[in-house]
């Protein structure tokens, strides 16, 4: 099934180019966007809309076409921009009531829903409070409450973890991976940084000055080489040194080791290791590699 | 087997299997959000002073008159020249409210979430518009009607003025219309809301200031023809002369007379004119401001 596909999609501005001929198909699930600044993504995303015509090329979503079908689209489509978008002296639960009318939803619909997704994003007795004193993280979930509020079949979050700290980047992360299992809602989510997308996203889907650069499921990214990252107390080169003299490949990372495995008895051959140099073992942790290293590769590649 | 009262269970995401009903309901669901915002309902208690101290003194009049004519018998204040008597109050409400309707949302961007919705730009200014027509109707109709049932129910001698209160009527439907997209326009120029606050009201003191001004000089120099057309640049003697005295033939509510004849008809063009430049310009904003 396709939930959104592009052709040829280009859009250009008087100055800029911001798309330029992008072909990408997304599948149900969580797909990440990744590109820098200026690559594109908001544009895609306001054309993914029915805001903005594309000059060249064309895209659907949910099988509707986005310069024709715009207004059916934004009916089953929720959206949340990066920036802030909330009046300060509604609360919450108001202002996420009157987004789910605004979305189609009777009034009394709209309120049973805004409870609901209100509870699912983490706001509980603050959301009766004005807007206006909300947190960052608050405000982050509100943003996406009233994305979610008329239970829309595809979301588009653009840079959701915007402006939070460590934690409630966590948090957001979270929420969007259970947006995309739990709930059974897809989701598109851009974002700059691959390292967060690489723990929510089935599929990425990297841009780059309006052009792609790469399209693929999570799983071919990372299946291509196996790790486990090992820590030890002590001794983390003492432990290297055995395993290259075993015949494993251990690189050192930081604090931990990552070595790679050829075949089952890695494990032997790293606990023996291990237990013969009598070695402090931290942990042993499934290790991937990260798609920043696969996108350092060529694209071409 | 009974279950344990008071429990709450954690039942997981529920889809929406209901009714969606389309962009009408949207653009309704936002006239009736702002109209309730213009009045303060669904704000802060802070929000709800201004609207409604200056509805309690639109009531006054209606009620001294109310009280004159059950008292002295005798008629206070007639229908058509409320809205003229009025008109600092209506001013300094469509001053202070109009921003509210459009100036939150540019400022705090809450325009680009509507607009993700499936209500078109023009539905957005038509809503925001309706609103606000609609509460300077309130704002006039409300003690013009609470005047009407006073009268009925103190049944004074002779007939009830059910005409002028027509007339009136109808006039407070013209007053909101251009009054709410005048004040509309001019506030959706800046996102900041004092600044939307100060230029609606410094138009109203310019035009009748103006107005006053040339008219008192064209009497000093005995043109009455140049100072009843003077009277025009005030929009409140505007559609009285347009509507009330022009259409519906009431007594002028101005210090003095308006032109007649092709008057009528330069001033019902005007309101139209009005009307129509300040829908114009609004829609002209926000093409701009949904660009960006």
């Amino acid at each position: 099934m396709t939930i959104l596909a592009t052709e040829g999609l280009t859009r250009r501005f008087p100055r800029v180019t911001a798309l330029d001929g992008l072909t990408v198909t997304v599948g149900p699930g969580v797909t990440g966007l990744v590109g820098a600044n200026g690559a594109g993504k908001s544009t895609l995303i306001k054309i993914l809309l029915g805001l903005l015509a594309p000059s060249a090329g064309g895209a659907r979503v949910l099988g509707m076409d986005v310069t024709t079908q715009g207004a059916e689209i934004r009916r089953v489509v929720g959206y949340m921009p990066e920036h802030d978008c909330l009046p300060p002296d509604l609360s919450a639960t108001e202002f996420t009531v009157h987004m789910g009318q605004m979305s189609g939803l009777p009034r009394t619909a709209a309120r049973e829903r805004a409870a609901d997704v209100l509870r699912h994003v983490g706001l509980y007795e603050e959301r009766y409070r004005a807007m206006g004193g909300y947190s960052t993280g608050m405000k982050q979930r509100v943003k996406l409450a009233q994305a979610l509020v008329h239970d829309p079949r595809l979301i588009l979050l653009d840079e959701p973890t915007n402006g939070l700290d460590p934690k409630g980047r966590d948090e957001m992360l979270g929420l969007i991976r259970r947006i995309g299992t739990e709930f059974g809602i897809s989701v598109l989510v851009t974002s700059h940084l691959l390292g967060e997308l690489e723990r929510v996203c089935d599929h990425v889907i990297v841009i780059d000055a309006g052009r792609l650069l790469r399209s693929s499921s999570i799983a071919e990214f990372t299946q291509t080489t196996q790790t486990v990252a090992v820590e030890v107390e002590e001794g983390r080169d003492v432990l290297a040194a055995r395993l290259t003299e075993l015949g494993e490949t251990a690189v050192p990372q930081g604090r931990a080791l990552l070595v790679d495995i050829r075949a089952p008895e890695t494990f032997d051959t790293l606990r023996d290791a291990v237990c013969d140099l009598d070695l402090c073992l931290i942990r042993v942790e499934q290790g991937r590699r990260r798609i920043e290293d696969v996108f350092r590769e060529p694209a071409d590649v | 087997m009974s279950e344990p009262t008071g429990v709450i269970h954690d039942i997981g995401y529920r889809h929406y299997e209901g009714v969606r009903l389309g962009r009408r309901h949207a653009a309704v669901a936002l006239a009736v959000h702002s109209l309730r915002g213009v009045f303060g309902l669904g704000r802060t208690a802070r929000a709800k002073i201004i609207p409604f101290l200056l509805v309690g003194v639109m009531m006054l009049p209606a009620v001294v008159s109310i009280a004159v004519m059950a008292l002295l018998q005798r008629e206070a204040m007639t229908y058509p020249s409320y809205a003229v008597t009025m008109q600092a109050v209506l001013a300094i409400f469509l001053a202070s409210q109009s921003p509210y309707t459009v100036a939150p949302d540019l400022r705090f961007r809450v325009l680009p979430l509507y607009l993700s919705r499936p209500v078109t730009l023009g539905d957005y200014v038509g809503a925001k518009l309706a609103a606000m027509i609609t509460a300077m109707f309130l704002l006039l109709a409300v003690p013009l009607t609470v005047l009407y049932i006073g009268e009925l129910i103190i049944d004074m001698p002779g007939p009830p003025h059910t005409s002028a209160y027509l007339t009136s009527m109808a006039g407070a439907v013209v007053y909101a219309a251009l009054l709410a997209c005048v004040g509309v326009a001019i506030a959706s120029f800046t996102p900041r809301r004092g600044l939307g606050v100060a230029s609606v009201i410094a138009f109203y003191l310019l035009t009748s200031a103006v107005s006053a001004i040339i008219a008192a000089t064209m009497e000093e120099t005995n043109n009455y023809a140049a100072s009843s057309w003077a009277w025009l640049i005030n929009p409140f003697f505007l559609v009285d002369a347009a509507v009330q005295v022009g259409l519906f033939g009431a007594a002028p509510s101005a210090p003095g007379a308006y032109p007649p004849g092709a008057g009528v008809v330069v001033a019902l063009l005007l309101v139209a004119g009005l009307i129509a430049l300040s829908v114009t310009a609004l829609i002209l904003r926000y093409r701009k401001a949904a660009s960006r």
